[in-house]
């Protein structure tokens, strides 16, 4: 093992500090889902809307996350509010912003989808069984909306814990920075840390976000 | 924001984008060929290989980018295998495109209804035939939203390329905040030239996409 | 992160909605992008303080520190998750001759100028480079360490004075230090390979993908000294420097504890001391009294 630099692992409290990191991007990631998902279905169904401004709004709002990097968000939110507004707002608080700003969008499209996809005909029969309004979207459309929502959400945990991997950028000391400081603490004594090490954060990732993956392809098997 | 200041950054930002654009354009290239090669493969179930894409799939889609290209570009050296920056950034966006292009083109592949090659075969067309004349097509047209989304998802993950050296916009951005700290003229421009960059592409996907679902037919 | 979660997620919420008002308005056309710009200037960041005095640190009971969390033996975090260093040795004495706790904040070289122009940390105590260009963004306190630029390359290799750099080799820097600047400024024919973080340039170099490494001298010899086949060609380039705690523009009252603290505690030579402790390991005592500004005053 010493040749490949994984044994730097089992020094001191490395691989609980390489873990804690780990548990620093999940932590922000499910915060940041968690409101994403309550935002995205507010967005959502304001987006099914009939006022053209509104939609104008949204749509704009979809194209500004659709094309600009996370990192891009990430500096803006982090380094300009500051500077613009005046406001100091701390890496992890930045981080959830920008990937509520990210999360709401998807998530607002996906529900707007959802409802979409429900075809008029089913709101007709409700309507015409005497359902009122609320009931027919709470008995009819929601139960299905969620049913759809709920494989594509879980992928979006997914993919914010993937891109947490970014905010290394703006200072948090996540799994990827622990790496580089235990890479650097140990470079005259395990001259191939950096193999293990990034292996290692590599395996991590892996290892984290592939069960949460595969039960979204099974929930969404299943259901849809 | 001062306009000097801008006026003097743009070559550099220039610069940075042709960079950026073209490792990203390889890139691209080089994720679609992985894409249509891998989907025919699974398509037609060619054995052994079925399992190693998978496994390839599984695990470029559930790592990040980043932690990918630390990979490659910092740890593999150890072992004696060594790429520069730009190959790096072309084979990680490769890598990481191919997986989600496999996916896409071959859902769109799977789509294509049994009794088109059935009919295409008994009409006396060859296997090969079939797949290139009247599958693949219809496949390709069918996956291009998917593909579109792809390209876009490529074009920005780029902005990782600064940590193996590579000076793409973010990268230009963040080097002149660290030397002059001219953060907003920095940042503003950092915006517009994504915008540069990604907005054509959007909207060429939102026109594609557009025609592609009136061009279906059947249902 | 746990207990006041709910005033979090109110402040994200509120925040978000905030941040989708500016940025649509960016993405929607170029021009209100440009308007946007505008009002960013009107509320330029002088008017608003965004730092701390001595009292207010002293109130809060915490004091922010940027360091390095990767440029051993400066700034670094040992295998127990502490951190460590030249840097570091001083940080603690300021926590402790303040009365408060330190909050350490991992920074990368080219955001030392940024974190404190936005408030982000109360002192930088990253090996921070007094520069004319620097000093118009940041004030510096007393130096504590002299420095100049130094160029390493390997052993079998020796690159002993940058007119033999070929068209094609490729020089290491690391985005935002001096070793930058001056590179572009001098030989602006010379082609750079950056990095964000020390580590990053570091593994790179030794992975062999440029002919050199410039960076501050006292970090080169560190590395050839602490890492076999790897030998100082250029010792010294560019003016003697020396390094300093810097605080944000304006802040008087910090500026001015600090500077009595670098006083007061050279009389005791409290830099050879976190020599001793911290650097000895690594350059033996040939350096100390070439490294080492004791009291803030420059031999």
């Amino acid at each position: 093992m010493q040749g490949l630099g994984i044994d730097v692992l089992f020094k001191g409290t490395n691989m609980l500090r390489l873990l804690k990191g780990l548990w620093v991007s999940v932590e922000i990631s499910l915060i940041s889902v968690v409101i994403s998902i309550v935002l995205g279905l507010i967005v959502g169904v304001l987006m099914t809307s009939k006022n053209g401004a509104l939609r104008l709004l949204f749509r704009s709002y979809l194209e500004v996350v659709r094309i600009m990097p996370q990192m891009v968000l990430l500096f803006i939110v982090y380094f300009g509010t500051t500077r613009v507004f005046g406001i100091n707002i701390s890496a992890e608080l930045s981080a959830i912003i920008v990937f509520v700003f990210w999360g709401t969008a998807e998530m607002g499209d996906l529900v707007r989808g959802s409802i979409k996809s429900i075809p008029r005909i089913q709101y007709d029969s409700a309507y015409a069984l005497g359902m009122n309004k609320f009931q027919v979207h709470f008995y009819i459309v929601f139960p299905q909306t969620i049913r759809r929502l709920l494989p594509l959400s879980i992928n979006l945990v997914t993919r914010m814990i993937k891109t947490t991997s970014l905010v290394m950028m703006i200072g948090i000391v996540e799994v990827l920075k622990v790496a580089q400081q235990i890479i650097e603490a140990n470079r005259k004594a395990s001259p191939n840390a950096a193999f293990g090490v990034f292996a290692v954060v590599f395996l991590l990732y892996f290892i984290v976000c592939w069960p949460i993956s595969r039960f979204a392809v099974k929930l969404e098997k299943r259901w849809v | 924001m001062d306009i000097e200041v801008i006026r003097s950054y743009i070559p550099l930002y220039n610069e940075a984008l042709l960079l950026t654009f073209k490792i990203g354009m390889l890139g691209i290239l080089t994720a679609f060929i992985i894409g249509l090669s891998g989907a025919a493969a699974l398509y037609f179930k060619v054995p052994v290989i079925g399992k190693i894409l998978t496994a390839y799939i599984e695990l470029f889609r559930n790592t990040p980018l980043l932690v990918q290209l630390f990979f490659i570009y910092f740890a593999l050296p150890k072992l004696g295998i060594r790429i520069s920056a730009q190959t790096c950034g072309i084979m990680g966006l490769g890598l990481i495109g191919g997986a989600y292009m496999i996916e896409t083109m071959r859902s769109g592949l799977e789509s294509i209804d049994i009794i088109q090659s059935e009919s295409a075969l008994s009409l006396g067309m060859s296997k090969g035939q079939v797949f290139w004349n009247i599958i693949l097509p219809q496949a390709i047209s069918i996956s291009i939203p998917g593909i579109m989304a792809n390209v876009i998802f490529l074009l920005k993950e780029t902005s990782v390329f600064s940590t193996i050296s590579l000076m793409d916009l973010m990268f230009t951005a963040k080097d002149l905040i660290g030397m002059y700290a001219k953060t907003i003229e920095c940042l503003f421009l950092l915006v517009v030239y994504y915008l540069i960059m990604l907005l054509p592409v959007s909207i060429l996907g939102s026109v594609v996409e557009r025609r592609v679902r009136y061009a279906g037919f059947g249902d | 992160m746990k207990k006041n979660l709910l005033t979090k997620v109110v402040t994200v919420l509120s925040a978000a909605t905030l941040g989708a008002v500016a940025l649509t308005g960016c993405g929607s056309s170029n021009a209100t992008a440009i308007a946007d710009g505008q009002t960013a200037k009107a509320a330029s960041p002088d008017s608003s303080v965004v730092y701390r005095t001595v009292d207010e640190i002293k109130d809060s009971g915490t004091i922010n520190i940027g360091v390095f969390s990767d440029k051993s033996p400066f700034g670094y975090v040992d295998e127990n998750g502490n951190y460590a260093g030249y840097d570091v040795y001083f940080a603690e004495r300021i926590g402790q001759d303040l009365g408060v706790k330190i909050n350490y904040v991992s920074t990368e070289a080219a955001n030392r100028i940024e974190y404190l122009q936005t408030g982000k940390v109360d002192i930088i105590l990253a090996n921070f480079t007094v520069t004319e260009e620097r000093a118009q963004e940041v004030d510096f306190a007393l130096p504590y360490m002299n420095v100049a630029l130094g160029v390493v390359s390997p052993s079998d290799a020796v690159l002993s004075s940058l007119d033999d750099v070929k068209a094609e080799d490729e020089i290491i820097v690391i985005s935002g230090t001096t070793a930058e600047t001056y590179l572009e400024k001098n030989y602006p024919d010379i082609k750079l390979q950056k990095y964000d973080a020390y580590a990053e340039a570091k593994t790179a170099f030794e992975n062999g993908n440029a002919i050199a490494w410039a960076n501050d001298n006292t970090e080169v010899i560190a590395f050839a000294i602490e890492n076999e086949g790897f030998t100082v060609g250029i010792p010294s380039l560019g003016d003697a420097d020396t390094i300093a705690p810097a605080v944000t523009k304006g802040n008087e009252s910090l500026l001015t504890w600090l500077n009595e603290e670098i006083e007061a505690i050279g009389a005791e030579n409290f830099f050879h001391a976190d020599y001793e402790a911290t650097l000895l390991d690594t350059y033996g005592a040939d350096y100390e009294n070439t490294l080492v500004v004791e009291g803030g005053k420059v031999q």
